[in-house]
C-alpha cells in the first residue's frame, strides 16, 4: 500500500508539473539576468541571480500601473453590480408568484446559448449607437447580466426556510426589506462564490474590451499584455515579467479562495 | 401574497430585463438583419438579400475556417472530454494533500488566455522545453517552430486551449464522481475487478450525464476558439489556424464587412444549436 501511494504521488506531481510548468518557465524567463540565455538545450531554469530589471522594464514599456488600475476599476464596478443585478432578478424568480415568471427565467437562461463571438459585432454596433463605444461604461454594462449568477442565486433563495420569510412578512416587512435583510444574508456563501468568479472573469476579460476600446489608456491588464506582446522588439524577458505580474492578483485570490471556487463549481454542476 | 403589489416582482427583475433587452435581444435582432445587408460602418446599411450567404458558399476562407473549427472540435475531444475524467478519478482518491493537486490542475483555468498564450510561446520556442523533450526522447530529429509551421500550428493551439480548460472539465467530473456510491467499488473489488474494469463498468456508465454535459460544453468552446488564435497566430500561417470565431472578428473589425461577418456568425450560431440538440438526443437515450 505504501509503495502504491508513493507511485501515486509521483504521478500526481508529474501531472502537476505539466499544469504549472509553463508558468514556471515564464517566471524563470522574467527573472533571468541578461547574460543568461532564456532558451537553451538542456533548459536552464534557475535564474543566476534572479533580477528585477525586467519587471521594471515591463512597468514602463507600457503604462502598466494604468492598466492595473483600469482592471481594478472594471472589477470594482462590475463585480458588485452584477451580483446585485443577479440577486434582484433571482429573488422574485425563486420566491414570488407572478405572470411570466417561467418565461423570464427561460429568456435569461437562453443567453447561455448566444455565443460571445456571434454577438460581438451586433453588440458593438448597439453599444456604438448608444454612444458608449470607447468608454468604461461600454465595457462594463454588457457584462452585468449573468445567467449563471441568476441561476445559482435562484436556487439558493429557493432553499431559504419559509418560516424565516413568513416571520418577517408578519412583522410587516415589505419585499425589499425581506430581500435585503433576510435573503441576502442567507445567501452569503453563494454571493461570495459569485464575487470570486466575477473577479476572475473580469480580471481576465479580453475580447469585449478589445472590441469596444480604441483608446489604449482604458485597457484592462490582459489587453495590455497582448499589446506588450504585439510591440515589435519587446524583449522576451520583459514580456515574461509583465505577464507574471498580470496574473499575480488572480492567482493569489484563487489560492486564498480555492475552496469556494471549487465548491461553487460543484454547486453549479449539481444544479 | 398580502402586502405585495402586482408590479413588485417586475421591479426586482427590471435591471436584468433591461440588460437582457439592450445587450441580448437588440443585438440578436441586429445580427439577423445585418446578415441580409451590406454594411461597412461608413455608409448606411444596404439590403442585399441572400448575397452574404451565397458569397459564403463560394468563400474558400469560410470553408477553411469551418474545417479548422471542426478540427478544433475533434482535437479538443480527448483533451476536454476523455482526459479530464481520468484526472477526476485520480484526484477523487482520499490521499493527504489531494486538494493541493486539484488546485494546481485548476490553475490555468483562472489565468487569462492571454497570459496562457504568452507562457506557451516560451514552451513552443525553437529552443524551448518542448523541443528539448521531443528531440531528447528521439521523437523529433529537428526542433520545430510549432506556431510558424502550417501543419503544427493548429495542433499547438488545440493543446493550449485543452491545457487551459482541462481543470474545469475535471471539476465537472469530480462533482459527478462524488455522487457515486463507494460501496459499488468495494463490491467490485471483492469480486476481483481491476482498476480498468471498475472504470469501464462502474464509473463510465454512471458518468454518462456528466460526459454529455462535458461534450456539449466542449463543442461550444471549440467552435468559439478566438483568444488563443488572436494572441498566438492571428489565423496564420497561411490560414492554418483560421477558426470561425477568428474569421468573424477579422471580417468585422479588420475588413469592416459587418453584414458578411454577421452572416458567418448566424451560420455558426445555427451550427452550435444544432450540435447541442444532436448531442442531447444522442446521450439522452443512453442515460
Amino acid at each position: 500500500m505504501r509503495t502504491r501511494n508513493i507511485g501515486m504521488y509521483v504521478l500526481l506531481t508529474t501531472i502537476a508539473l505539466v499544469f504549472v510548468g509553463p508558468f514556471l518557465i515564464l517566471l524563470s524567463s522574467g527573472l533571468k539576468p541578461s547574460d543568461q540565455a532564456v532558451f537553451a538545450f538542456p533548459p536552464d531554469i534557475i535564474p543566476r541571480p534572479p533580477v528585477l530589471d525586467w519587471v521594471k522594464e515591463a512597468w514602463t514599456a507600457i503604462p502598466f500601473p494604468r492598466y492595473l488600475l483600469n482592471s481594478v476599476i472594471y472589477v470594482g464596478a462590475m463585480v458588485p453590480a452584477y451580483v446585485l443585478v443577479s440577486a434582484l432578478c433571482a429573488y422574485p424568480l425563486a420566491r414570488l408568484r407572478f405572470r411570466g415568471r417561467n418565461l423570464i427565467f427561460l429568456a435569461i437562461l437562453s443567453t447561455m446559448f448566444l455565443p460571445g463571438e456571434v454577438m460581438l459585432i451586433p453588440r458593438f454596433l448597439v453599444v456604438s449607437q448608444l454612444g458608449l463605444a470607447d468608454t468604461y461604461a461600454g465595457v462594463i454594462l454588457p457584462g452585468l447580466l449573468s445567467a449563471f449568477g441568476i441561476f445559482l442565486l435562484r436556487q439558493t433563495f429557493a432553499g431559504v426556510p419559509r418560516e424565516i420569510v413568513d416571520a418577517a412578512r408578519t412583522d410587516g416587512c415589505h419585499e425589499l426589506r425581506i430581500f435585503w435583510h433576510v435573503m441576502l444574508p442567507a445567501a452569503r456563501p453563494t454571493l461570495a462564490i459569485l464575487a470570486i468568479f466575477g473577479f476572475i472573469s473580469v480580471w481576465n476579460s479580453f475580447i469585449w474590451p478589445l472590441v469596444v476600446l480604441k483608446d489604449s489608456a482604458k485597457y484592462p491588464i490582459a489587453l495590455g499584455i497582448a499589446y506588450l506582446a504585439g510591440i515589435t522588439g519587446t524583449d522576451v524577458r520583459t514580456l515574461a515579467a509583465g505577464t507574471i505580474i498580470s496574473i499575480i492578483p488572480v492567482v493569489v485570490v484563487f489560492m486564498l479562495m480555492q475552496r469556494h471556487v471549487l465548491e461553487g463549481m460543484r454547486g453549479a454542476v449539481k444544479g | 401574497m398580502p402586502g405585495q403589489r402586482w408590479y413588485t416582482p417586475y421591479l426586482f427583475a427590471l435591471p436584468a430585463l433591461a440588460l437582457f433587452g439592450v445587450f441580448f435581444v437588440w443585438p440578436a435582432v441586429t445580427a439577423i438583419q445585418l446578415s441580409f445587408m451590406k454594411y461597412d460602418v461608413v455608409s448606411p446599411p444596404a439590403f442585399v438579400g441572400l448575397d452574404n450567404f451565397v458569397r459564403l458558399l463560394g468563400d474558400e476562407k469560410f470553408w477553411t475556417a469551418t474545417l479548422n473549427s471542426v478540427l478544433f472540435l475533434i482535437g479538443l475531444f480527448p483533451l476536454l472530454v476523455v482526459l479530464p475524467l481520468l484526472l477526476a478519478v485520480l484526484v477523487n482518491q482520499k490521499l493527504p494533500g489531494i486538494r493541493t493537486f486539484r488546485m494546481l490542475y485548476y490553475l490555468p483555468v483562472v489565468t487569462s488566455m492571454v497570459a496562457v498564450a504568452v507562457a506557451w510561446e516560451y514552451v513552443f520556442n525553437q529552443q524551448g522545453v518542448l523541443n528539448w523533450i521531443l528531440t531528447g526522447a528521439g521523437l523529433l530529429d529537428q526542433p520545430i517552430q510549432y506556431l510558424l509551421d502550417p501543419f503544427w500550428a493548429l495542433p499547438a493551439l488545440i493543446v493550449v486551449e485543452g491545457w487551459k480548460s482541462m481543470g474545469f472539465y475535471m471539476m465537472i467530473y469530480l462533482a459527478g464522481l462524488q455522487t457515486i456510491d463507494t460501496s459499488l467499488y468495494e463490491a467490485a473489488r471483492v469480486d476481483g475487478a481491476t482498476a480498468w474494469d471498475r472504470l469501464r463498468r462502474i464509473t463510465v456508465p454512471l458518468m454518462i450525464p456528466y460526459i454529455a454535459v462535458a461534450f456539449t460544453m466542449e463543442m461550444l468552446d471549440a467552435m468559439q476558439a478566438f483568444t488563443s488564435v488572436y494572441v498566438m497566430t492571428r489565423g496564420g500561417p497561411q490560414d492554418a489556424t483560421l477558426t470561425l470565431g477568428y474569421y468573424i472578428w477579422s471580417a468585422g473589425f479588420e475588413h469592416y464587412e459587418m453584414g458578411y461577418a454577421s452572416a458567418i456568425g448566424l451560420v455558426l450560431w445555427v451550427v452550435m444549436i444544432a450540435l447541442a440538440i444532436l448531442n442531447h438526443r444522442l446521450t439522452r437515450g443512453k442515460s
